[in-house]
């Protein structure tokens, strides 16, 4: 038999096109006759749109007209994004899309964009989402519209919304959503607990940071059908949220998801209404680019959220009751928020004998809220790690062994009311209890610490279907329409070349687009691995099936006595009593041949969940004088079921955990008090750069996910979740301070310093 | 709207023209007027790096810099950047040691890459780092492409050496 190829490092299978400049992104694809679009954005964060005056702008060399909402082709009358692409009558933050200049050329749209004048009457802007939740207090939106119906909101994790409320609080009406999970007398245990630790943590709005900014491009063919080459993470659901927006038939519909320059939850279906509203009213091809300062404020960054939370534990460490107020700043977003998945989240991978926790999703005058890689979940970690921490320290316990002692395991109950599946949250703490670091973390010098945190993703499920097929030549081709954000065609190659009996280097994947592909859900919460790649393993399986039955024909032996090795079928132990797969699909796909063509249909409906769970630790300097953090190592043992391709599982880690980095140190969009962006370009707005990271040591940890193919799940979040409080509690084994906000940026820390006297 | 005027350019060893306004930055001129889109657009602020291109073999952002002012000069882009249809070393070294996931900021990366190693062939990993810090990279946590550069410094000293 020859080597396994699950569990080996390989080079992606878009590496060598991804170095040469072959790949061609949503940007790069030429189109005959193709218009640019450049957008008028609001400058207003809360304001009656009066009028728009165009004739200047369209007096211009160049420019082919200036779009407002009333001239695309909408079907509905709803206020998300999809439906409501451009702003109606009401703008509802700084930066929303009020109307598209379209040019011949991308210079003349830019041009004319500052001649179009919009008159608005101000309204009061709402920017404070806790005062916003008061009774009595302006709303952020004051003419009342449909909330959406898309489907946006299950692609990153399907999770329930907790019990219904029965109890009466006073609110405004921007709070949308209230989540209430509740179990036990929290109240009644938290009084009676040896210990108890609370505190109010802030996170602030987060910018997904792609690289390639957002972009679609939409044409109409000559039979009417709706073309969009886009930079998506998914190709149906923008397919979907078309059809809603412009009253479209599915089939007149054709989505084709372009290379992905990054996207980490920010790209669904935020452009692709723009750039197919016009080009369906002005009949021909239309390209929306952003430019980097619209893309910061027009698109949809990571909720900020206020978190207040108390927990307890007995004497001997045993955690009693978590009490939790959750409230998220859904900004312009009606549609969803992550209060649901965040008050879910806020409890940790620990048992609870009691429960109250409650979530709001609160509009304000600031971006739409959309998803960021783990939504909701790196605050809800801040807040619940730095409070371990500090319970450790009152119940003088090792925090580690704290968390160790309290770690669910399979089938304990979580918050959601639902048993956790296989998680390996003790495996990953033990895993971390070993290294290096962790030994060491009581000799270091003064103003230095190692700090621990931990966190899990509960991944997300879809229906997929994927297609192996085998060429004449004897390789294969597997056609999914997952969107590889990750890596997960390197691993979809993998999986198919083990199951059917190929060399990886055999198997080539491509992404379908919705006119031709299988159904794949959107890539994101974590699924993709874990559905897709399950039906990729079920649809080699099938092409296998009928290769042996075809093998068997021709050597004369039965199916179960043949094996597929490095793509020849052969007797088991007779290998001389063989077949080649090029020569089996060769008498197959000829005129008048007598074999089913080698291919194979597969598809998956997962339903248990397969969590992942990673523990970090961070070690960190802290310069009393500027109060100045200095990351010095890093490490991250992550849960990820089976690491099918461990080069690539690292990189999901070390990637996760950098972005990590930023939300704990650097990144923050901050508005002014009338809801104006102040950080609205990369001058003001800080990412990780190369010389910030560390060296990021990763701890592979592998607890097979039952479902999963060979035992893979999905990994892509939980790497992001406990980073930042990792570092917290670094910093406060350092100086002994506890910081309540992030980022913990150098004022912050220094004023935290001068308040304490630490 | 000044007039377009035609453009003369040594790209990736050939004598291009194309027609550009005097204010056409060198990046679209690039991608839009030669069809060499392996140079892309990140931000408009010159911080991100995905645009790098090397002028005269140094790496310059080419966002920041107008066509005109790379008249007379040697622009390589990544597509030009191969040998004989091989893969450069340094290209090979980001596919062997995984310094790339979306690969949007990766011709950029690869280009500093070149420019770095040219004028320090054995570079530590701080110096690196350093060298990577006007290149932005969202994906990878940057260990793989230090790691790539790395490997690809080693891979010319021994290359230079046979």
């Amino acid at each position: 038999m020859s080597e396994s190829v699950i569990g080996v490092s390989r080079p992606r299978v878009d590496a060598p096109d991804k170095v040469t400049g072959a790949t061609h992104f949503a940007a790069d694809g030429h189109v005959h006759g193709l218009l640019h679009a450049r957008l008028v954005l609001s400058t207003e964060a809360h304001a009656l749109l009066q009028r728009v005056e165009r004739d200047a702008a369209l007096a211009m060399p160049g420019v082919v007209a200036v779009l407002t909402a009333d001239d695309l082709p909408l079907a509905s009358a709803g206020s998300d994004r999809t439906t409501e692409p451009l702003a109606r009558t009401e703008v509802v933050f700084a930066g929303q899309p009020v109307a598209l200049v379209v040019a011949e050329s991308e210079a003349a749209a830019e041009d004319a964009v500052e001649a179009v004048v919009v008159e608005y009457e101000p309204l009061p802007a709402v920017v404070d989402v806790e005062d916003a939740m008061l009774p009595g207090r302006a709303l952020a939106r004051v003419l009342e519209e449909d909330a959406g119906g898309g489907d946006l909101e299950s692609i990153h994790a399907g999770v329930d919304k907790g019990q219904e409320d029965g109890e009466e609080e006073q609110l405004s009406g921007n709070v949308l959503d209230t989540v209430h999970r509740n179990a036990g007398d929290a109240t009644a245990l938290l009084e009676t607990s040896d210990v108890v630790v609370s505190g109010t943590f802030r996170t602030p709005w987060v910018y997904q940071a792609y690289i390639e900014p957002q972009v679609a491009t939409a044409w109409l063919e000559p039979n009417e059908t709706l073309v969009v080459s886009t930079s998506t993470q998914g190709s149906f659901v923008t397919q979907r949220e078309l059809a809603r927006a412009f009253g479209l038939p599915l089939e007149r519909i054709r989505v084709i998801a372009e290379p992905l320059g990054g996207a980490f939850g920010g790209k669904l279906a935020l452009m692709e209404p723009l750039a197919a509203g016009a080009a369906l009213a002005l009949r021909r091809p239309v390209r929306v680019v952003l430019t980097r300062a619209e893309d910061f404020q027009a698109t949809n960054p990571a909720s900020a959220q206020v978190t207040h939370l108390k927990i307890g534990a007995r004497k001997d460490g045993t955690l009693t009751a978590i009490a939790a107020r959750m409230i998220v700043d859904r900004g312009s977003n009606a549609g969803w928020g992550v209060e649901g998945i965040t008050s879910l989240l806020v409890a940790g991978p620990y048992r609870w004998e009691a429960h109250e926790i409650r979530g709001y999703g609160v509009q304000t005058n600031r971006f739409t809220f959309g998803a960021y890689r783990g939504p909701g979940a790196p605050t809800a970690a801040f807040a619940l790690e730095t409070l371990m921490d500090e319970l450790a320290v009152e119940l003088e316990l090792d925090p580690l062994e704290l968390r160790l002692q309290n770690a669910v395991v399979e089938d304990d109950v979580g918050v959601s009311g639902n048993p956790f599946p296989r998680m390996g949250a003790v495996e990953v703490l033990e895993r971390i209890r070993t290294h290096p670091l962790w030994q060491s973390r009581d000799s270091l010098p003064d103003n230095e610490g190692v700090g621990l945190a931990a966190g899990y993703w509960p991944g997300g499920n879809e229906p997929a279907a994927a297609v192996c097929r085998v060429n004449q030549d004897g390789t294969m081709t597997v056609v999914t329409s997952a969107v590889d954000m990750s890596g997960v065609n390197t691993g979809f190659a993998a999986i198919a070349a083990e199951t059917f009996g190929l060399s990886p280097d055999q198997v080539r994947v491509v992404a379908a687009d919705t006119a031709t592909g299988p159904y794949s859900g959107a890539s994101g919460g974590s699924k993709v691995t874990y559905t897709v790649g399950k039906a990729v393993l079920k649809a080699a399986e099938a092409a296998r099936e009928k290769l042996l039955a075809a093998a068997s024909d021709e050597l004369e032996i039965a199916p179960a006595d043949l094996e597929v090795v490095d793509g020849v079928v052969r007797a088991v132990g007779a290998p001389d009593h063989s077949i080649t797969v090029a020569e089996i699909s060769g008498k197959a796909l000829r005129f008048g041949g007598r074999y089913e063509p080698i291919e194979g249909h597969g598809g998956s409906a997962q339903t248990r969940g397969a969590p992942s769970v990673a523990a970090h630790l961070a070690h960190a300097r802290v310069d009393r004088e500027t109060g100045e953090i200095t990351l010095l190592a890093h490490v991250i043992a992550q849960d990820v079921g089976r690491a099918l391709n461990p080069a690539l599982v690292e990189g999901q880690m070390r990637g996760g955990a950098a972005q990590g980095i930023g939300w704990a140190l650097y990144e923050e969009l901050v508005h002014d008090e009338n809801g104006q962006l102040l950080t609205g370009s990369f001058l003001d707005y800080a990412i990780p750069l190369a010389e910030r990271v560390p060296d990021i040591d990763t701890l592979i940890v592998e607890v097979p996910a039952p479902d999963g193919p060979f035992g893979a799940k999905g990994i892509g979040e939980a790497p992001v979740i406990a980073a930042a409080p990792a570092i917290a509690n670094a910093v406060a084994a350092a100086v002994g301070i506890r910081l309540r906000e992030l980022p913990m940026t150098a004022p912050r820390v220094w004023a935290t310093l001068e308040e304490s006297g630490a | 709207m000044p007039a377009a005027r035609q453009l003369e350019l040594v790209i990736n060893g050939e004598r291009r023209s194309a027609e550009v306004e005097p204010r056409t930055l060198l990046v679209h001129a690039l991608r839009d007027g030669l069809g060499l889109t392996g140079t892309h657009v990140g931000c408009d602020t010159s911080q991100c790096g995905a645009c790098t291109v090397l002028l005269d073999g140094r790496a310059v952002k080419s966002c920041t810099m107008l066509a005109v002012q790379a008249e007379g000069a040697e622009v390589t882009t990544i597509e030009g950047f191969a040998r004989n249809d091989e893969l450069h070393p340094i290209q090979r070294a980001f596919v062997e040691h995984h310094g790339l996931q979306c690969g949007f900021c990766t011709p950029g990366m690869i280009l500093t890459a070149s420019d770095l190693l040219t004028r320090a062939p054995d570079p530590d990993d701080a110096t690196i780092r350093r060298a990577l810090r006007g290149n932005f990279c969202r994906c990878t946590g940057y260990q793989s492409i230090v790691d790539s550069v790395r490997a690809a410094a080693t891979a010319l000293r021994e290359g230079e050496a046979a």
